[in-house]
């Protein structure tokens, strides 16, 4: 009898363990409008792009007010952040570092291409599907989130038919990724971490 | 027949065990977060982090933001290879316990 307490005692130790870890890693913050978002920029740039009208303007202004966008909302978090004393994790920074790092990539890469006049349709795409293929997989990776690396597998997969199909092959694969990849990811991402902050706040009333 | 192995007292203690879990994933946390994320009392919360600062498992930083004073705690690398121990000894009492 006694023994089997002691069992107890230890499993529910163990069981403490893992539930103190889960609740330090878990954070209130959303990100699954930051792929939404950047999807439906893609494809206002490709469609800005298409109507002929200052389509050399359509990639650098969409582009541009994505990055505005998402910089002002994460240094306005990160403030609420310190305010409200809530910690940073290992696992947020780990995985935020590795999209900031990718983020420079693109800022710095992109224009350079352009800027050396070796911006075809084709290595842009190759580009960020290369890019886009290195954050989600190591994202992917840190979480241990099989879906992501779907994802990653995409986008690597894109970075492939850019550099063997015709611009026209590579255009249709890049809005099939961004589809599946960005906009449908992130709101099955929204709707994911919408369902944990609704099942914490009943935990927690 | 391996001896088993004994386990850390300064962790084996519920709420001490609860800082250092949840210590693990964070950078470094607040009092007030810990204090929320454990629902102790501020005395005895205290004097339990207290224990695991002088066992040299948590270091404590304390600073003003904002004016607002701010008490800071991170976990030590003794305080990381203690609680992989602890989680190891653990499992091995378990299994002692189930394959006797």
């Amino acid at each position: 009898m006694q023994e089997e307490s002691t069992t107890q005692e230890l499993k529910d130790r163990l069981g403490l363990i893992e539930s103190m870890i889960a609740e330090g890693r878990r954070t209130t913050e959303s990100w699954g409008w930051i792929f939404v978002l950047w999807g439906v920029a893609y494809y206002a740039a490709i469609a800005w792009s298409a109507l002929g009208d200052h389509s050399s303007l359509a990639a650098n202004v969409t582009i541009m007010a994505a990055v505005i966008i998402t910089v002002g909302v994460i240094v306005g978090r990160i403030a609420r952040r310190k305010q409200n004393s809530l910690p940073a994790t290992t696992l947020g920074r780990s995985v935020t570092a590795v999209w900031i790092a990718v983020g420079i990539s693109f800022m710095v890469l992109l224009p350079s291409l352009g800027i050396g006049g070796l911006s075809t349709s084709n290595l842009v795409i190759a580009v960020i599907g290369t890019l886009l293929g290195t954050a989600n997989g190591a994202s992917s990776m840190i979480l241990k989130w099989k879906l992501q690396f779907g994802c990653a597998l995409v986008w690597w997969m894109l970075a492939v038919i850019a550099c063997v199909g015709t611009a026209r092959q590579s255009l249709i694969a890049l809005l099939v990724a961004l589809f599946f990849c960005q906009i449908v990811f992130g709101v099955y991402g929204m709707i994911c971490e919408a369902r944990e902050r609704k099942q914490r706040d009943t935990i927690h009333v | 027949m391996s001896e088993l192995p004994e386990l850390d007292p300064v962790i084996h203690g519920k709420l001490r065990l609860a800082l250092l879990s949840l210590l693990s994933g964070v950078e470094e946390a607040e009092f007030t977060w810990l204090r929320a994320k454990t629902g102790s009392t501020d005395g005895n919360l205290g004097a339990q982090l207290l224990k695991l600062e002088e066992a040299g498992y948590v270091s404590v930083e304390k600073k003003f933001v904002q004016r607002k004073p701010q008490t800071l705690y991170r976990m030590t690398d003794s305080g990381r290879s203690a609680l992989t121990g602890y989680v190891q000894a653990l499992k091995q009492l378990l299994g002692a316990a189930i394959n006797p």
